[in-house]
């Protein structure tokens, strides 16, 4: 089983958490996994992390649509973070508007960190060939 | 002695005759002369018994001639002779010769008179002069004269009259066969008309009338004449006959243009205006004095724009007539806006021509306008429709956005549970699953409501009525009552009571809840709400503020997504992002607008925009 030290959910619907959560349980080996129901939380959870020298998530599953900071939000702000290390964001969106794709190009094309793009539902097959280190 | 007598009687009678004659003998020497005759000459009474010869220095041949065919009583001629005293004033002689008899019938000399005649051949000389020249004229002029005389009933004519007749030039005319050339009809009764006038009272005349030539061509004359008295008697009637065909013809042709010109010029579409060097109109169409407000084209000729504009259009519109007469290059499909006195703007497309001389300076302009208001509102028409029709595609196209990707997240729940269940052999786990599954059927329920709610404003053209702002606040307020009272809220409203709004009664009844319970839902945690309510008018629009004390907002971060579906922006359990989204469609709908002002920590004001238009 893959080993991953931290993993980090950032979505506002529980159901999704919940689903990400169980698919994780059974195919990853991962001691630690924080949820945040939204952008801003997610952000000052991750800021909180370092301030406390704590092991930052070397996994981000990322909804777009939230409440007060939406996904994008988020990454504007996650790429301004100093992070050193590659970190694997996997976008997970029900979103079929152009504008949100482009997006993924913009900020996979503007950051160091390894971001992709996956649609709705998530399978259980593709959340293990996603939840891996950054390559 | 009785011969010597008889010969001085004779001497003192020739003396006295009242004709310049001399009596000479055969050897043509004087023997009698009449005073006359001496003094005509310039002789002196020594001239008796002197010949020809001796006192006429030279005597002419022609003179010297004739008095030999007398003596010989051959026929004798008058003969007129010249003699130039000086350049100014000369003189003119006429001889005449007969031979001189005896008793016995023999010649027995010539006798001689002369005759000054000066003044008989400067008149021929004169009226054969005049006669040339009017010859002449009447050639030019084609004019030709007639003549009637009324003892014999004669009629002449001239060669001209002949011409303009197209008769050959032995063409002997009467009274009846000239009155005939006339065209029958008009021009014809008019002629016999008047020569019955002209015969009858003595009235002179002069006509216009057609007439139908020899040659059977049709011409237009002047016939004009008058009748000559003699001692108080009519005898005749002389007259003149012009030609005048060609004058009509072209007068005619030249009319016929100008009317059609004219014709063109007054009903087309367009302003067309002749301008003098100081932008006086000089000549304007029905078209452009009309919209002038003026019933002819005498009303505003000789006035300029400053007459009928505003100062500052006058002085642009003077700008480019001086630019076109400076210049001399035209202004082509210039667009001018030429605000009326009355108010409603015109807006032109305008061409100025300059007219110039033959030595190349202006002397005026010609303007052409088209009236181009009707295109420009249409214009303005099509573009507000675009951009009406490019916003709701734009709002078609989030919408299916928000249905695809609300439908879609809760069918990848649906899905990905579904998955999990049959996969679970878990009992508790199952109905865990089972619990989620209905909470996600209960969702979708609830969204597939508020897609209705957006669809219904959409496509519903529920129609707009006075509404009473205080009234419905009154009716929200009772609504609200619990909350408002849990909440210690409290609204000030500063809306007279008198103000109405233009609106769907349901849409303002939903518009005004929501922001109400907007501001109580997200009021500031240590201050009891206060909502203040004022009313303007801002052009059409009748505008609502709703200010309230709560948490405010970063505009920056949310602005543009306030109104957006399902984007809540404070951690609040209750936020749905669909109230907002809802009431910005609702004052869409009745072409209306929101806008907001807000600050973290303070308070938001939003203004509501009721179209009084609707």
């Amino acid at each position: 089983m893959e080993k991953i030290n931290s993993i980090c959910i950032i979505d506002d619907d529980p159901i999704t958490v919940f689903g990400i959560k169980r698919m994780l349980k059974t195919s990853i080996d991962c001691d630690e996994i924080n949820t945040y129901g939204n952008g801003q939380l997610a952000i000052n959870g991750i800021k909180g992390m370092i301030e406390n020298n704590a092991p930052l998530p070397q996994v981000i599953f990322l909804d777009i649509n939230m409440p007060i900071m939406d996904g994008w939000q988020f990454l504007e702000e996650f790429i301004k973070l100093p992070i050193q290390d590659r970190v694997r964001i996997n976008v997970v969106t029900s979103s079929i508007d152009e504008t949100d794709y482009n997006n993924w190009v913009h900020y996979k094309d503007s950051s160091h960190h390894q971001i992709t793009y996956n649609n709705k539902p998530i399978k259980k097959a593709d959340i293990m060939s996603i939840t891996k280190l950054a390559s | 002695m009785l011969r010597e007598n008889k010969l001085s009687i004779n001497s003192y009678l020739v003396k006295q005759l009242p004709v310049a004659t001399a009596f000479l003998n055969l050897k043509l020497e004087v023997v009698h002369a009449s005073d006359k005759w001496i003094k005509l000459l310039s002789f002196d009474h020594s001239v008796f018994g002197k010949t020809i010869y001796d006192i006429f220095n030279p005597v002419s041949e022609e003179w010297e001639t004739e008095l030999k065919k007398c003596i010989k009583a051959q026929p004798s001629v008058s003969i007129i002779q010249r003699e130039t005293v000086n350049k100014k004033n000369e003189k003119w002689y006429n001889w005449t010769n007969i031979p001189w008899y005896d008793d016995d019938e023999n010649i027995i000399g010539v006798i001689t008179t002369v005759e000054d005649v000066t003044e008989n051949v400067l008149t021929e000389l004169r009226l054969e002069k005049t006669e040339f020249l009017l010859k002449e004229k009447s050639e030019i002029a084609k004019i030709g004269s007639w003549e009637l005389n009324l003892l014999n009933d004669e009629v002449k004519w001239c060669e001209m009259t002949r011409a303009i007749h197209e008769v050959a030039d032995d063409y002997e005319p009467t009274l009846e066969s000239g009155i005939n050339f006339y065209k029958e009809g008009h021009s014809r009764n008019t002629i016999s008309m008047i020569i019955y006038e002209a015969v009858q009272n003595g009235e002179p005349w002069c006509e216009k009338l057609q007439i139908i030539t020899g040659k059977g061509n049709e011409k237009w004359v002047i016939a004009a004449g008058k009748p000559i008295y003699k001692n108080g008697k009519l005898i005749s009637l002389v007259g003149t006959f012009q030609d005048i065909h060609e004058q009509v013809v072209t007068n005619a042709k030249t009319k016929e243009s100008e009317q059609l010109l004219k014709t063109l010029i007054d009903h087309i579409p367009v302003h067309v205006y002749l301008k003098d060097l100081d932008s006086r109109k000089i000549l304007i169409n029905k078209a452009a004095y009309e919209f002038l407000g003026a019933s002819s084209a005498e009303e505003v000729i000789g006035q300029s724009d400053f007459d009928h504009y505003p100062k500052e259009s006058a002085e642009l519109n003077r700008k480019d007539d001086l630019t076109v007469l400076t210049t001399l290059k035209p202004i082509l499909n210039k667009q001018i806006l030429d605000p009326k006195r009355t108010g409603s703007d015109t807006t032109f497309l305008t061409s100025k021509i300059p007219l110039i001389d033959d030595d190349g300076v202006a002397y005026g302009l010609v303007g052409l306008s088209l009236d181009i208001t009707n295109l420009k509102r249409k214009e303005e028409e099509l573009r507000n429709l675009i951009d009406v029709t490019s916003l709701q595609n734009k709002k078609l196209i989030n919408f299916a956005h928000i249905v695809s990707h609300n439908l879609r997240s809760h069918t990848a729940n649906f899905s990905m549970l579904l998955d999990f269940l049959s996969n679970e052999n878990d009992e508790a786990e199952k109905l865990n699953i089972i619990s989620m599954l209905t909470n996600a059927s209960n969702n979708l329920l609830d969204t597939l409501d508020n897609l209705n709610d957006v669809v219904a404003i959409s496509s519903n053209s529920l129609k707009s009525e006075k509404v009473n702002f205080t009234k419905t606040l009154e009716k929200v307020k009772q609504n609200l009552s619990a909350v408002l009272l849990k909440n210690k809220a409290t609204i000030v409203n500063n809306v007279k009571k008198n103000v109405d709004i233009n609106a769907v009664p349901a849409y303002a009844d939903n518009i005004i809840t929501n922001f109400i319970t907007n501001a109580v839902k997200y009021k500031f945690p240590t201050r009891d709400p206060i909502i203040t309510i004022n009313s303007e008018k801002v052009d059409d629009y009748t505008v609502i503020s709703i200010e309230d004390n709560g948490v405010g907002l970063d505009l920056d971060k949310y602005g543009d997504k306030l109104f957006g579906m399902y984007k809540t922006f404070h951690n609040h359990k209750n936020a749905k992002g669909i109230g907002l989204y809802i009431v910005k469609n609702q004052v869409e709908s009745m072409n209306g607008k929101i806008t907001v002002e807000s600050e973290v920590g303070t308070g938001s004001t939003f203004k509501i925009y009721f179209n009084g238009k609707n």
